[in-house]
């Protein structure tokens, strides 16, 4: 009896207010997560050198990456070289001249050093553009399509099901060839750019929002989310205070895991040569093509993009490992 | 099952329709006809142009276009003739194609499975030893290091120092010369086996960790089993089942970067097929081979399914 009274009674006063109360907040402690997770803490120490060398490139003795003839064609690394090769200044008469040349020169004699750096500033920005755009539309899909459910959950999920049968780096191909040049440039970002981080996030999208669903799902048999339906709040207040604050992890892990995953789809396509716009300093286009025939003559033109390649996807990937680890333990193994 | 099986199969026919739809129109949306990039490079006379426009209904609308593609699609189970030059059948070409796709892509899985479980066992069963910090390292830089690059190096660095290079003048088919047929095929597989091998063995290594230390591994060890018998009989076999999860889920990924590797290494399959299809927007092309991409991913993936069952007599459909 006491039951029944319990069920029909409006919520009480005590209840909604333990409902509405802010949660305390756990202190986060950096030093203790580096001793726990020192493999985590290497790669954010490689994400910061890469981070550091884009963003400060223009101090760290670098040129304008696309100007020809900053030193002789295929030179090799050098640091104040300026009085072991004399030919290069008589090739070069008339241009500013460079004493240091760390990486060499391409064949066209640009700058491999400024090409890395600024190639480093185009692979962070198209990837973190890309993840965040496909982490954020797959999640708020899978949210209001779990949410909506019946035919609308049924037909988003055909959807994902059929983009994820296409491999992502055609998917993002035909995506890429189908936008064109219609889209404007926004500052900071080049149309050709903007183009490239449509079509990449489109193939991260299906994938979040199928883990995203399960969460959803997952979270709405929850007891909180049911005490919450008793005490008479609304869905949109259940969606936004209950579900979504408990998919925030799941959400930076997603991004963390995937970022690597995109700068090396953007590098594949720039190989491709249907990347960024020709020029464009970019890893992936300057171990392709043109600079393809000279790797036999100029060993660092093979070496020093791909290595920079390499150590950003190894600095994000097992950062995000460690992100994952910390963040939702029992993750492991499942993404 | 098998009634699982049968309405898996059903779905399938229904998933192309929308492959195809949604391709159809984006290929469709492109700014400028796809006859003018097709044809703009080859042809200046204005009068070839819209000749060429009428035999290929290009200039019909959009519902029509697509309407025509499935008719003939569905009757004669043509996907029509390719825009670019030979005008030749799509379905030829994609035969033609085809089998040397499919041939690296199983040669990438199998070397990456048995390499990707080897490596993970061994780590797992010596876990915190040298062997074990140096297979992970070694894993995580192969997750990392990407394959085109290693491509790359492979195809033009032995060739500088050894005048040595894995690309054969030409391909040959494998019924033609299997045994150069298959050297070809080898390197390009080697380079993609790598970061599925890594992202196997790491999976294998947490999850034989997992079961090592549940209670019925205990049990095993109180019987007194041997320590042989436990691994494989108990430990081994419970932690396929996301292993094989894995590997269904890479066949995605392997079927992305045999793409690359079919441009880097010179292979007429059909990720080089597909990559210049796209480029000249030869969108009947394009479609076929993209459909085709996702009828195979699509029969792996139910293969994988079914595999379940087989080792996790657990699941059931």
């Amino acid at each position: 009896m006491s039951s029944d009274a319990a069920a029909t009674a409006p919520p009480s006063a005590d209840a909604l207010a333990i409902e509405y109360a802010i949660p305390p907040r756990q202190r986060f402690n950096p030093l203790r997560w580096v001793r726990r997770e020192p493999f985590g803490a290497f790669g954010l120490l490689l994400i910061i050198i890469v981070a550091v060398g884009a963003a400060f490139a223009p101090l760290l003795n670098t040129t304008d990456p696309q100007q020809f003839a900053t030193g002789a064609p295929l030179s090799a690394p050098c640091i104040n070289c300026s009085s072991s090769d004399v030919e290069h200044r008589a090739w070069n008469e008339g241009v500013e001249w460079r004493e240091h040349r760390l990486f060499g020169t391409t064949p066209r004699g640009r700058d491999l050093w400024s090409r890395v750096l600024y190639g480093g500033r185009v692979s962070l920005k198209i990837g973190m553009a890309t993840v965040l755009i496909g982490t954020l539309v797959g999640t708020v899909v899978a949210l209001l399509a779990s949410y909506a459910g019946g035919v609308v959950d049924f037909a988003v999920g055909r959807l994902a099901d059929m983009l994820i049968a296409i491999p992502g780096i055609l998917l993002a191909l035909t995506l890429h060839t189908a936008i064109g040049s219609d889209l404007p440039d926004l500052p900071g970002m080049s149309s050709g750019e903007f183009t490239l981080v449509i079509a990449i996030s489109a193939f991260f999208m299906p994938g979040t929002y199928r883990i995203m669903r399960g969460m959803v799902l997952e979270l709405r048999e929850s007891q909180y989310v049911e005490s919450a339906q008793v005490v008479g709040a609304s869905n949109f207040r259940i969606m936004w205070r209950h579900i979504a604050p408990n998919m925030f992890g799941l959400m930076i892990v997603i991004t963390s895991i995937s970022l690597p995953a995109a700068i090396l789809t953007e590098a594949s396509l720039s190989f491709l040569g249907i990347g960024v716009e020709v020029g464009t300093p970019s890893w992936g286009a300057d171990l392709s093509g043109d600079s393809r025939q000279f790797f036999t003559q100029g060993w660092w033109l093979a070496v020093f993009p791909g290595l920079a390649l390499s150590m950003t996807v190894f600095g994000f990937n097992i950062f995000g490992d460690s992100l994952r680890d910390t963040l939702d333990p029992r993750l492991r193994g499942r993404i | 099952m098998t009634g699982y099986i049968i309405r898996r199969l059903i779905a399938v026919p229904f998933m192309l329709l929308g492959i195809s739809f949604i391709l159809f129109m984006l290929l469709y949306v492109r700014p400028g006809s796809a006859a003018f990039s097709v044809v703009g490079s080859v042809m200046t006379d204005p009068a070839a142009q819209a000749r060429f426009e009428e035999k290929f209904g290009l200039n019909d609308p959009w519902y029509e276009q697509y309407g025509n593609w499935l008719w003939t699609a569905l009757s004669k189970g043509s996907f029509g003739d390719t825009l670019t030059p030979p005008h030749d059948s799509v379905t030829a070409q994609l035969i033609e194609a085809l089998p040397n796709t499919i041939e690296i892509g199983l040669i990438t899985i199998i070397i990456a499975a048995i390499f990707g479980i080897f490596v993970g066992v061994l780590s797992a069963i010596r876990r915190n030893s040298v062997l074990d910090y140096l297979a992970r390292g070694v894993t995580i830089a192969g997750l990392s290091i990407p394959n085109f690059w290693i491509a790359v190096l492979l195809v033009t660095l032995p060739a500088a120092w050894w005048a040595w290079t894995p690309i054969a003048s030409e391909w040959d088919s494998f019924t033609a010369n299997p045994f150069r047929n298959l050297y070809h095929a080898i390197w390009p597989a080697m380079v993609l086996a790598l970061a599925s091998a890594a992202g196997t063995a790491r999976l294998v290594r947490t999850s034989m960790l997992e079961v090592f230390y549940s209670d019925y591994v205990r049990t095993a060890r109180a019987k007194g089993l041997r320590e042989g018998s436990v691994v494989w009989s108990h430990v081994f076999r419970n932690s396929l089942i996301p292993v094989i999860t894995l590997i269904g889920l890479q066949t995605g990924a392997v079927l992305g970067g045999v793409v690359i590797a079919e441009q880097i290494f010179a292979i007429p399959g059909l990720g080089r097929l597909t990559v210049s299809a796209v480029i000249a927007q030869d969108y009947p092309l394009v479609l076929g081979a993209i459909m085709l991409f996702a009828v195979v991913f699509m029969i792996v993936t139910l293969i994988v399914d079914i595999l379940y069952t087989v080792v996790d007599p657990r699941i059931r459909y």
